[in-house]
């Protein structure tokens, strides 16, 4: 991920008022995560698994501060429970952001099946979302899905791709 | 030892803290035993998310005790959390887990802790957490709930609870959104802040 968007992400996060992070690192977003541990105005949660982490997103929300999660998109399979279960459920929205393992130009098998199942199970979730692959669309895609997480109380996601996260 | 004679004591200890619960009889219990505590409980139904979500309720409001009243079968889909838990390192935060050793509010097959094999105390402290005990008497569990409400570090209660549930109680009849609005509202009451404000247009 280039040193720009890393600087971009974080920028975006903290203009849509972001002051925790919660994350299960991963290969394409590896120089985000410790741009945001040594952020001084993001408190970083490492978790056990993605669905822990939007449980723990979603108790934030509740407090009245603002989180995000950050993945690659297999978490989003792990994490389909708890969000389900918060979102369709009781309306306790989590915004995640997503690395787009899978997408055309990938080049690892295992990787594969990221991208076939992401887009379906997103549309399952009824979740909008954004894939971006352009840096200077970074900042208004996390912050239209900000704001329309907190108007709908729901999920929404932010997916990183091509040159962005390669 | 009944989760709902615990709940009691627990109850008359809570006056300005935020709980979150798992779902399952254990909900009408609450509602019940804590009927001060009715707008300060956020009613969830899920397993392997109730401590999450209080962990991360913790960490938006460091100034306020929250109070996870999670199960053995919620604990055990997620343990995970304990080690989250650990690292983080919450000061604010008290985890009660009702370990009745069964998945009651499905008729009560067993769960892992059924066979006493596993010991969820014993796998917090694994974990990390210095304060995690097991308590099989209401006096012991008065006590841990005394030093957990205090407590500066997570802490564990595993209470060992009988399988059986009070039917003679009134049924929350609110479902898990219409509860999350109370909830946030009672948030936003005591802390003084707007979570759920208005759209931009009316």
């Amino acid at each position: 991920m280039q040193a720009s968007a890393v600087d971009t992400v974080i920028g975006a996060l903290k203009a849509a008022g972001v002051s925790v992070a919660c994350y299960l690192p991963d290969s394409l977003f590896k120089e985000l995560y410790p741009a945001l541990d040594g952020d001084a105005d993001i408190r970083t949660i490492r978790v056990t698994n993605e669905g822990e982490g939007a449980a723990i997103c979603g108790g934030v929300w509740l407090s009245g501060k603002r989180a995000v999660l950050v993945m690659e998109n297999s978490g989003l399979r792990a994490a389909i429970e708890p969000l389900a279960r918060i979102g369709m459920g009781a309306g306790i929205p989590v915004v995640m952001l997503m690395s787009y393992r899978g997408d055309l130009g990938e080049n690892n098998w295992w990787a594969i099946p990221h991208g076939m199942t992401m887009e379906p199970l997103l549309g399952a979730m009824r979740i909008p979302y954004r894939v971006v692959d352009r840096e200077p669309e970074i900042a208004r895609a996390i912050h239209d899905a900000f704001t329309w997480s907190h108007a709908a109380y729901y999920h929404a996601a932010v997916v990183l791709s091509g040159s962005i996260v390669r | 030892m009944m989760r709902f004679d615990c709940m009691t004591i627990l109850a008359g200890k809570l006056k300005a803290e935020l709980v979150i619960l798992s779902l399952g009889a254990s909900v009408d219990e609450w509602y019940n035993a804590a009927p001060h505590m009715r707008s300060a409980s956020l009613f969830q139904q899920q397993l392997g998310c109730v401590t999450p979500q209080a962990l991360g309720l913790a960490v938006g409001l460091p100034h306020r005790r929250v109070i996870s009243l999670d199960t053995d079968g919620g604990m055990m889909f997620n343990l995970g959390i304990l080690a989250t838990l650990a690292n983080e390192c919450p000061k604010n935060l008290l985890v009660i887990v009702w370990d009745n050793e069964c998945y009651q509010s499905i008729g009560g097959p067993p769960t892992h802790t059924a066979t006493g094999i596993v010991d969820l105390a014993a796998i917090a402290r694994g974990a990390g957490i210095e304060c995690a005990y097991t308590v099989r008497d209401l006096d012991e569990f008065g006590r841990r709930c005394d030093e957990g409400l205090r407590a500066q570090t997570p802490f564990v209660i595993v209470a060992k609870v009988d399988r059986s549930v009070r039917r003679d109680i009134k049924r929350k009849h609110s479902d898990g959104r219409e509860d999350k609005y109370i909830f946030v509202r009672h948030v936003e009451a005591t802390e003084g802040v707007v979570i759920m404000g208005p759209s931009e247009h009316n």
